[in-house]
């Protein structure tokens, strides 16, 4: 390492283009937004500044908070359950088994189609009258558990959940295969002669050798979960009565539908504090547990 | 060695970002003088600053509009536009068609960056007030008594902010109809329509014994309920100068009874089971789909409902009605929510030439074939037109009902932060989220904040 | 009797293999149909005309409405939008993973003081929803002149994709072997060789996985280039995907259309680098 303490050129270098157009086409454009957060703005006339005001407000909103419990369903959705899915997948197809590639490809096929066919399949099997799921649950003589999925707001939220962790388990699944890749065979084939296998193995071997890996799927089902938007926007526009509303979606309603700049922005402020708060907080989690 | 070895990686580095970049720029064939990566910066890109490239004495005009699908409607709006262009070859429109939901958020953007079209497709009321505030637009009051004879004055008003015109709309929308199957509302005894909403709903529930959806609905945009429910049913109850009594002079109330009995019914309506399960959960065009295969007796929908169930179910025994009287309502029992549409305003950054040839093609652009062309796509016009053979008789009666009187459309009069506090309560009030009263209650405040801030 | 407890314990580990391959298979195959039926309802549905669209949704098409393609190609533009799009999202790729290798190169093989700092900058662009960049995106590419170009889409696809590229990258090269520059310093390669020669290759499954995330990712989006582009000859798919719901219609059958052809890039794109993903693969897998 030391050897190349000598000169930093090369490493700015590295970092630079990076560094420059990151800067430049994220870092600066947030940064305005946070400005907005701090007027009263329609987009057609002039801004006026307004303080804190807009935090405030969106503090004592109930819709705002609604939303915000929706998000940490998305998190925990998306954290507990595309999480363990794809790394039980990933853990799986990692083997020589027959058939392995085409698994992997049906595998990552969700992240590739349309969030428009997503929300409109996925809208057929819960709808009420003729969805795949109350024909299922009629066909098998369990009339009485048919449900109005996506028409009830106890139960909208949890359908919705269900579509997000299908559509995104593909993403991990080949973030963790790529990071399997790099498990040398030697250890492998080492544990084996060691007598450790199966689940012995993949606790105590794997996953400790892929643990940054995880680490960043934690932090992309977070920041990703929190700024949930398309597929909720086209599957129910947030409805029916705010029951899948998230901050992104009601952030985006407010910015373009009621057009208040200021007030959608400083949902997306909150937004931007949320996630850091909850990443640092896995962060901490799982830096201080051992695997 | 080491050291030059650095040097020459970042030399490289760099004139690959350059490459890169300018490469990227460079793709941008013919975009006038909007490239030059950060150099030429400032006026690049100006709405009327970028057209001149042109060459020789032709005006170029940008005109965004909203004509992306093959419907009979947009195609002939595409047609009027070359027809024109052929008959003005000194005029270039050069025109950009996208979705409408898109098509709002897109012009939201650039208006807040000030940077909108020379010609501007823009919808009334509440929608055209903001852009007008913020000086975006210009009035073309000087042109209006151009279509004298042609335009019935009266749906001017809806595209008129403080008195002066900046639209003439090509569209006559009435936002409630009730479309019937004639032949099973028979089967049931209903010969004609109920007059009272008490007769209504015993249909209603007649209907649904015969295990037929009675209402089809699709509310899951939020809009279907106010645009084409309270803001007739409203009507009847409140009269139709309840809303600007709300707004401006605070006489009335969103919590007057009137009100929150209009609320009630749409309640009412939910909970004997007037509408399909999964009313919540469907788009408007998927409501239609009900009526159209026969599984709803009853559409309550806008007059763009019309057009694509007669083309999907051509021998279908339509009748058409309006929202019976209610007892106690104040509101005249025929009125019919009713907005003009399908105007395009000039961007107040015009002048000169370029501001000549705007009002050349409002002129060009709004004629009576094109009135026509409109009847034909079944959609009424603001015009007293002889319709062509071809226009459906329904679409005819649909416009002897909203002829009768004319009832504002909540959702082009109210605010856009109060439609949204209705659009989402409607629903709610759906599911039984909350009742009649706290949703008035909530309208209500909403108003007054508005009414503070201003 | 040793022996035949020995061929017992065989027999009866034999068992549990099948049984446990028997059931591995079954989760697969059911998770296969979950994922695969999608694609086949709208490939399906691409063939269907509107009418038989709502009162079949489930089905097998009556007749092949081939027309649908030819309306979605010409409602979609895809003659102009599809090549945009490619050549959006492959540049748009190539200069965010070379940028973003460089980056992770220096955070996962060199801690230096500010490293971590920098590195955690990185996070700060996946934390907030892009829509409420839109406005300030679009005022700011005003200024700049960059309306209505390719780089003005290229740029905000680099830097919106920089974060996730980084992190994927940074985490994959950490878990290299600590003295593998080492001997190539001690030959006297330079930083940049180390990086090509050693870094970039041993990187493939990494590479492959954010270059498909990427792809996917410049490919669907859809708000930037909605706002920063104008000009029809510049616009990429994802607008001309939208042009089937008008206001109060949707052409779902020539939507459906569409939306087969779109994916066609992705899966080839897909499956042409999926073998590199999984390249390591062979040496040291277990069997199941």
């Amino acid at each position: 390492m030391h050897l190349y303490t000598r000169s930093k050129g090369p490493f700015l270098a590295a970092l630079a283009p990076a560094v420059i157009v990151y800067t430049l086409f994220a870092i600066i454009p947030i940064f305005v937004s946070f400005y907005y957060s701090l007027v009263e703005w329609n987009g057609f006339t002039d801004m006026k500044f307004v303080g804190l005001a807009n935090f405030a407000e969106a503090f004592g909103d109930k819709i705002f908070w609604h939303s915000f419990v929706n998000n940490l369903y998305v998190v925990a959705a998306s954290v507990f359950g595309q999480v363990p899915i794809a790394l039980f997948f990933a853990l799986l197809l990692n083997r020589k088994l027959k058939g392995s590639k085409f698994f992997r490809t049906v595998g990552f096929l969700p992240v590739v189609i349309s969030t428009v066919v997503v929300s409109l399949v996925w809208g057929m099997i819960f709808n009420v009258r003729r969805g795949l799921i109350n024909q299922l649950l009629s066909a098998v003589g369990l009339e009485e558990l048919r449900q109005n999925w996506l028409g009830d707001p106890k139960l909208a939220m949890i359908a919705v959940c269900i579509t997000i962790i299908w559509q995104f388990i593909g993403l991990y699944l080949i973030i963790f295969l790529a990071a399997l890749q790099n498990i040398p065979g030697e250890i492998d084939d080492a544990a084996r002669i060691d007598g450790a296998t199966g689940l012995k193995q993949t606790i105590h071997i794997t996953l400790p050798m892929i643990r940054d890996t995880l680490v960043v799927a934690v932090i992309l089902c977070i920041s990703g979960s929190l700024r949930t938007f398309d597929l909720i926007y086209v599957m129910t526009s947030g409805g029916p009565g705010h029951a899948t509303e998230v901050l992104a979606t009601y952030m985006f309603d407010k910015t373009f539908s009621s057009t208040r700049y200021g007030y959608g922005s400083a949902i997306s402020v909150c937004i931007f504090f949320f996630s850091l708060a909850l990443i640092g907080l896995s962060n901490l989690l799982l830096r201080r547990r051992a695997f | 060695m080491k050291r030059s070895g650095t040097r020459k990686w970042l030399a490289m580095l760099m004139a690959a970002m350059l490459l890169a970049l300018t490469a990227c720029g460079g793709g941008g064939k013919n975009n006038g003088g909007a490239n030059g990566a950060g150099e030429n910066g400032g006026q690049a890109g100006n709405s009327s600053g970028n057209a001149a490239s042109g060459g020789g004495s032709k005006v170029e005009l940008t005109l965004w509009n909203i004509w992306t699908d093959p419907s009979a409607e947009h195609q002939s709006s595409l047609k009027q536009v070359e027809t024109f262009m052929e008959e003005h070859p000194d005029i270039v429109i050069k025109q950009q068609n996208i979705p409408h939901d898109q098509y709002k958020v897109k012009v939201k953007a650039q208006a807040a960056g000030r940077e909108l079209p020379d010609l501007i497709q823009v919808w009334p009321g509440a929608e055209l007030a903001p852009l007008v505030e913020g000086g975006l637009l210009q009035p073309i009051d000087d042109i209006v008594s151009h279509w004298d004879g042609l335009v019935i004055s009266e749906y001017l008003k809806d595209y008129s902010v403080d008195g002066k015109v900046y639209a003439i709309p090509a569209q006559v929308v009435p936002t409630h109809v009730i479309y019937y199957d004639k032949d099973q509302l028979a089967e049931v005894g209903y010969e004609t329509f109920p007059a009272t909403y008490e007769e209504f709903k015993a249909m209603i529930l007649k209907l649904k014994e015969k295990g037929l959806i009675p209402i089809t609905l699709g509310n899951k945009g939020q809009w279907v309920l106010q645009s084409c429910y309270i803001s007739t049913i409203g009507d009847r109850l409140t009269g139709s100068d309840f809303l600007n009594a709300v707004l401006y002079t605070g006489e009335r109330k969103f919590t007057d009874p009137e009100f929150i009995r209009a609320l009630e019914i749409i309640k009412e309506l939910v909970d004997i089971g007037a509408f399909n399960e999964d009313f919540n959960s469907i788009d408007n065009d998927q409501q239609r789909e009900y009526f159209i295969n026969g599984e709803a007796a009853m559409m309550i929908d806008g007059s763009w409902g019309l057009g694509p169930v007669l083309d999907a179910a051509p021998d279908k025994n339509i009748g058409v009605a309006v929202f019976p009287a209610v007892e106690g309502g104040l509101g005249d029992p025929s009125a019919v929510s009713v907005v003009s549409g399908m105007g395009i305003a000039i961007n107040a950054n015009l002048t000169g030439e370029k501001l000549e040839a705007a009002k050349t093609f409002l002129k060009g652009f709004y004629t009576e074939e094109y009135f026509k062309e409109m009847l034909k796509a079944s959609i009424l016009v603001p015009a007293e037109i002889e319709a062509p053979a071809e226009v459906s008789p329904v679409l005819m009666e649909v416009k002897e009902l909203a002829s009768k009187k004319v009832a504002p459309v909540y959702d082009a009069t109210l605010p856009p932060e109060v439609t949204d506090v209705i659009n989402a309560g409607l629903q709610e009030l759906s599911i039984g989220l909350v009742t009649p009263e706290e949703l008035a209650k909530r309208l209500q405040d909403a108003v007054d904040k508005q009414k503070q801030a201003a | 009797m040793a022996a035949q407890s020995a061929d017992a314990r065989n027999r009866a580990a034999r068992k549990r293999k099948l049984a446990w391959r028997t059931f591995v298979y079954l989760v697969l195959i059911l998770y296969a149909a979950i994922n695969v039926y999608p694609i086949i309802w709208m490939a399906l549905n691409s063939f269907k005309t509107n009418a038989e669209f709502s009162r079949n949704p489930f089905g097998l098409p009556k007749t092949f409405h081939l027309d649908n393609y030819r309306i979605a190609w010409e409602t979609a533009r895809l003659e102009v939008y599809f090549f945009n799009s490619l050549f959006v999202a492959v540049a748009a790729v190539i200069l965010t993973v070379l940028f973003g290798a460089l980056a992770a190169f220096v955070f996962a093989r060199f801690p230096f003081k500010w490293g971590n700092g920098v590195y955690w900058y990185f996070v700060l662009g996946m934390l907030i929803p892009i829509h409420a960049t839109l406005v300030p995106m679009f005022i700011q590419e005003r200024e700049l002149g960059l309306l209505n170009t390719y780089a003005g889409i290229i740029l905000p696809y680099i830097a919106f994709n920089l974060p996730v590229t980084v992190f994927i990258l940074t985490s994959f090269m950490k878990s290299f072997s600590k003295d593998i520059e080492e001997s190539a310093v001690m030959d006297g390669c330079g930083v940049f060789r180390v990086f090509w020669k050693i870094i970039l290759p041993m990187s493939g499954p990494a590479l492959a996985t954010v270059v498909i995330l990427n792809f996917i990712n410049n490919w669907n989006e859809f708000s930037f280039a909605l706002v920063l582009i104008n000009e029809e000859s510049l616009k990429t798919l994802p607008l001309g995907l939208a042009n089937f719901s008008g206001q109060f219609t949707t052409n779902y059958g020539a939507q459906m259309a569409g939306l087969t052809l779109a994916i066609l890039p992705v899966i080839i794109i897909y499956l042409f680098l999926e073998k590199y993903v999984v390249k390591g693969m062979t040496a040291g897998a277990v069997k199941g």
